[in-house]
């Protein structure tokens, strides 16, 4: 795990090439409160990095802060090497916030009409969007009238009206239905091969399952930013689900939660180990898995 | 515009005394309508998004000023169209002296009032936490949009006709005075935070 002033890692070559984020000792806040405090990473990966903290910890300023809404009091945020306050680094960013931004009085294609005159698309677009995200149906209707998943669908349409080099999606998917939120994850997850996406999210397996890095802030600093991959709880704790769960004595180590017998491994180099020993005492494995995720300590 | 349609069939001085007296007050309720939007979109989200696009914070309190003076131009434009036209269709003149106050007193005092009332309401608000009903920025707004008006009526009512000139002069200057030092204060009073909904 690593802290501090960091690089995502290698460059490659992709449709993001000169438009690296680079963060630079940054403090940033409210009418002179301090939110964020000496804020430095570099980002220069099309990937998706997953802003992790608990509530108050300062995504939602890191996020206006990167998107040159909050200018901070300390330091600078660099897109493609010129500062996130110019208009041609603000062309490059698309930015979600956690509120809908879209004004009650519109329908939702005059919302969509109005937000691509102020990006300087085409009217084109609009319906593009509309029939991308299956929205269509809603074009007519005033956005007052639609329900919450509606109206983040229509907030998220927004960002594809033009293409960017760098997203910023502040919890994207808070508020939507199971499916929905798979089908949004699964269009990020595709934007995410050529572009650089930061998300924020409290929903710790949405963030280890699309994430390739982790930026987890506390207190309003950078507590890490490291590959999920490289993450290691401080337990490792699988658990295991049988076929046949009447023999006791071979589980006789393992304590029972539910329908999983879980054991407690010093890593996962130790699951072939594991499930070697369980074959050898006749046990049938039908699922293992990690029980703890290591995402959930970054809130501790 | 009751009132206007009303004041316009009476016989008289009261229709070139208490018309341009009125206006103001008229107008400033119907610039509020600027407001509304304001407080609306402020807690959505709006101008954070425009922000973020590259609009300055300053236009979105310049556009939000602007909106508020047309909205009081077309409800201080149709009183006084119908106002007249009235006047003139039930034979009565337009006397001379009601221009004269109509563009030295109702105009300035209505766009001086409503640049004053819209500019602190958009400081006020963005200082406020939200709140609803008669409590909130907006429920108390109207009442400080209207009372320069309202006062001046009073005060030139009290001071008697030739005083009562030179009263409501000195609170057109006061007000449109007042409104200016807002507006020159906008960097310092409305920084873009302000402008962004609750975190």
């Amino acid at each position: 795990m690593r802290s501090g002033a960091l690089s995502s890692g290698p460059s490659s070559s992709s449709s993001t090439d000169g438009f690296r984020i680079a963060c630079r000792g940054v403090s940033s806040g409210y009418l002179g409160s301090k939110v964020l405090e000496d804020i430095s990473f570099t980002i220069d990966e099309p990937a998706i990095y997953v802003v992790l903290g608990p509530n108050g910890a300062g995504k939602t300023t890191l996020f206006r802060t990167l998107a040159g809404i909050l200018r901070p009091s300390r330091g600078e945020v660099l897109i493609g090497g010129v500062e996130v306050d110019r208009q041609v680094s603000r062309d490059h960013l698309h930015y979600v916030s956690h509120m809908d931004g879209i004004p009650d009085g519109l329908r939702v294609r005059e919302a969509l009409e109005f937000y691509a005159r102020v990006e300087r698309a085409e009217t084109l677009d609009v319906d593009r969007v509309l029939k991308m995200l299956e929205i269509e149906e809603l074009a007519d209707r005033y956005f007052s009238q639609l329900s919450a998943g509606q109206r983040k669908r229509v907030s998220i349409a927004r960002v594809f009206l033009r293409e960017r080099e760098i997203y910023l999606l502040d919890e994207p998917t808070a508020n939507l239905d199971p499916k929905l939120a798979r089908e949004i994850r699964e269009v990020i997850l595709r934007l995410s091969q050529q572009k650089i996406v930061l998300y924020s999210s409290h929903n710790l397996f949405e963030a280890r399952e699309i994430g390739r890095y982790v930026i987890a802030i506390r207190a309003g600093k950078l507590a890490l930013f490291d590959r999920i991959e490289n993450l290691r709880g401080s337990h490792f704790v699988v658990g295991i689900r049988v076929l046949n769960p009447e023999v006791p004595a071979a589980l006789a180590n393992f304590t029972r939660q539910g329908d999983y017998f879980l054991r407690e491994l010093p890593g996962p180099d130790a699951v072939p180990a594991l499930l070697h020993e369980l074959d050898a005492q006749g046990v049938r494995v039908r699922e293992l898995r990690e029980m703890n995720n290591p995402l959930e300590e970054l809130f501790t | 515009m009751f009132y206007a349609i009303v004041l316009s069939v009476v016989p008289g001085e009261t229709f070139s005394t208490l018309l341009p007296l009125l206006l103001p007050i008229m107008g400033t309720i119907g610039g509020i309508g600027a407001m509304l939007v304001f407080t609306n979109d402020r807690t959505k989200g709006v101008f954070e998004y425009l922000i973020a696009y590259g609009v300055p914070p300053r236009q979105i309190f310049l556009n939000v000023l602007g909106a508020a003076m047309a909205l009081l131009t077309v409800v201080n434009g149709a009183t006084l169209a119908v106002a007249v036209g009235l006047r003139l269709g039930v034979g009565y003149g337009i006397p001379l002296v009601f221009v004269e106050r109509i563009l030295v007193y109702s105009l300035p005092m209505s766009y001086g009032a409503a640049a004053l009332c819209t500019s602190a309401g958009m400081y006020w608000t963005s200082l406020s936490s939200p709140r609803q009903g008669m409590n909130s920025p907006l429920g108390l707004l109207p009442l400080i949009g209207v009372a320069p008006g309202v006062l001046t009526l009073l005060a030139a009512e009290v001071a008697g006709p030739t005083l009562g000139t030179y009263v409501a002069l000195g609170a057109v200057v006061l007000v449109v005075l007042l409104a200016l030092i807002l507006l020159a204060l906008e960097s310092r009073l409305m920084p873009r935070e302000r402008l962004l909904s609750p975190a």
